[in-house]
């Protein structure tokens, strides 16, 4: 039949919604890029899980939480052209990890797979990405405030701990994704549902929400595709999402939500 | 905000400043500042352009590294109102929820909050029906008193006013004076206020402080802007405009 797995449509869907939220302020952020080469360092990340025959998802999360406080190191100092460092250093991890990730992982970490999880490692998954989704949008006043004008923020003592802390929210929904859309793509599955998002929304609000749901239907609807006709999951979802994108170009600005 | 232990305030000193400094990029663009104000207060800090006006006030805001001390009361509720209006415009941000910024609940507010808004609104000359427009669609004069209208909401005990009437019309000008003396009065609330205009000076501060890069010169106004001290600060050309605009008040 053309369903897929009920455990790969969870997991599609809670990291979806995830990644939908989250992204909503890597967009606000500016931060696309940024946020699109810090799936990158996870490569090598696997590459040292796997030598050692720890489940990479650790691997990721070392690797990405600690490219996360560099991006907010940087952040803070605006002397630096802090758009090249990252750039370097997460296009190096990117050929560190290609070196060092055996070729038969390689296309599976680079591009994801429909993952076949333990029931606990299922467990944890699906309701970490949930937790992290539910707690991006719990501290929206917060992470909107900090985006949109961190002086005032500062201000009414909303500080810059915010900011690495969305990025270690990042890092997470990152880190869980990963197995499914692989590390290239992840960066993606994060900012296209927001850019959608953008274009649907005239309040913040909506756009938070729209970003969130869209992130969910993208996964899973890009999962029923790559099932269909036998294609890695992580290329369908992002087309699937692209082709989203295009569809919101020509959405009349009159009929906003 | 820094605060430090070892400089205690009087009771009704609400900011204590001993030797403020602020250096960026090596560059020192702001040294040896000192005074107090006490609570209900407006002081006006004057200076020529580049004069570290906005720098002070960002130290004193805890949003640049300064040294020296800088003690707020503790516990202060703080409005700042930057001379330009500081918020991303290409976010699809509403009015309505750029208040909500300062309100407990982000997603399901405080109807009683919400009721006030277009209480606070109307102060800065604004329609109710601006909250449901995306800030990105404001013109310059709606975002200034927006800004305004937001600094105020949360009837904070202290205003910080940096240039407020720079960039809009003659109209709204008299409407922002009154404003700052309706909060005086009303709210007792204390005011730090940037300003190019002497007369203002004259007309709404208490105690004066100038500017450039160092102190020159702080008490009230009538005592320390001598037309020697106005040379000083603003040099020659500047001194005839200003002066001849505070004798046609």
């Amino acid at each position: 039949m053309y369903v897929p797995p009920l455990s790969s449509l969870v997991i599609a869907s809670a990291v979806g919604i995830a990644s939908g939220s989250i992204g909503s302020f890597i967009i606000l952020k500016r931060m696309a890029l940024v946020g699109d080469a810090l799936s990158h360092v996870a490569l090598p990340g696997i590459a040292l899980a796997l030598a050692y025959a720890v489940d990479p998802f650790w691997g990721v999360l070392l690797f990405v939480l600690a490219a996360a406080a560099i991006v907010w190191w940087l952040e803070g100092r605006t002397t630096l052209p802090g758009d090249a460092l990252v750039g370097l250093l997460f296009t190096t991890s990117l050929a560190v990890g290609v070196l060092t990730i055996p070729d038969q992982e390689l296309i599976h970490s680079l591009f994801g797979e429909f993952p076949a999880l333990s029931p606990l490692a299922f467990t944890i998954t699906a309701g970490l990405a949930l937790a992290s989704a539910a707690m991006t949008l719990g501290l929206a006043r917060q992470f909107v405030f900090r985006t949109t004008t961190p002086d005032l923020a500062r201000v009414q003592g909303v500080g810059r701990w915010f900011d690495l802390f969305l990025l270690a929210i990042f890092a997470l929904i990152v880190s869980l994704g990963i197995k499914l859309v692989g590390t290239l793509l992840m960066g993606a599955l994060t900012i296209i549902p927001a850019s959608i998002g953008k274009n649907l929304a005239k309040s913040m609000r909506a756009f938070l929400i729209i970003s969130t749901l869209l992130g969910g239907i993208i996964s899973v609807a890009g999962l029923f595709v790559a099932h269909m006709f036998t294609f890695l999951p992580g290329p369908s979802i992002i087309l699937f999402g692209v082709a989203l994108f295009l569809v919101s170009l020509v959405f009349p600005r009159s009929v906003r939500l | 905000m820094r605060r430090s232990s070892l400089l205690v305030l009087e009771p009704d000193t609400i900011l204590n400043v001993r030797d403020c400094s602020v250096v960026l990029d090596g560059e020192r663009l702001v040294s040896g500042v000192s005074f107090k104000v006490q609570k209900g207060d407006a002081l006006a800090v004057i200076g020529p352009n580049g004069a570290g006006k906005t720098l002070l006030f960002k130290a004193l805001l805890g949003l640049v590294p300064f040294s020296g001390r800088i003690v707020w009361r503790p516990g202060l509720r703080i409005g700042y109102v930057p001379q330009k209006f500081p918020v991303d415009r290409s976010a699809p941000l509403t009015v309505r929820e750029f208040f909500l910024l300062k309100a407990k609940g982000f997603w399901f507010p405080d109807r009683a909050f919400v009721e006030h808004l277009s209480h606070e609104l109307s102060l800065v000359g604004l329609a109710q029906d601006i909250l449901d427009r995306p800030i990105g669609e404001l013109s310059g004069g709606q975002l200034q008193r927006l800004l305004i209208g937001w600094a105020m909401v949360d009837h904070p005990e202290v205003m910080l006013f940096d240039e407020p009437t720079a960039g809009i019309d003659v109209g709204f000008e008299e409407t922002v004076y009154h404003i700052l003396q309706r909060l005086q009065k009303e709210r007792s609330t204390t005011i730090l206020l940037i300003s190019h205009e002497i007369n203002i000076v004259y007309r709404y501060a208490d105690q004066v402080l100038c500017l450039n890069r160092k102190m020159l010169c702080h008490g009230k106004p009538h005592d320390v802007l001598r037309p020697e001290d106005l040379t000083r600060l603003f040099g020659e050309g500047s001194f005839f405009k200003h002066q001849d605009q505070a004798h046609r008040q």
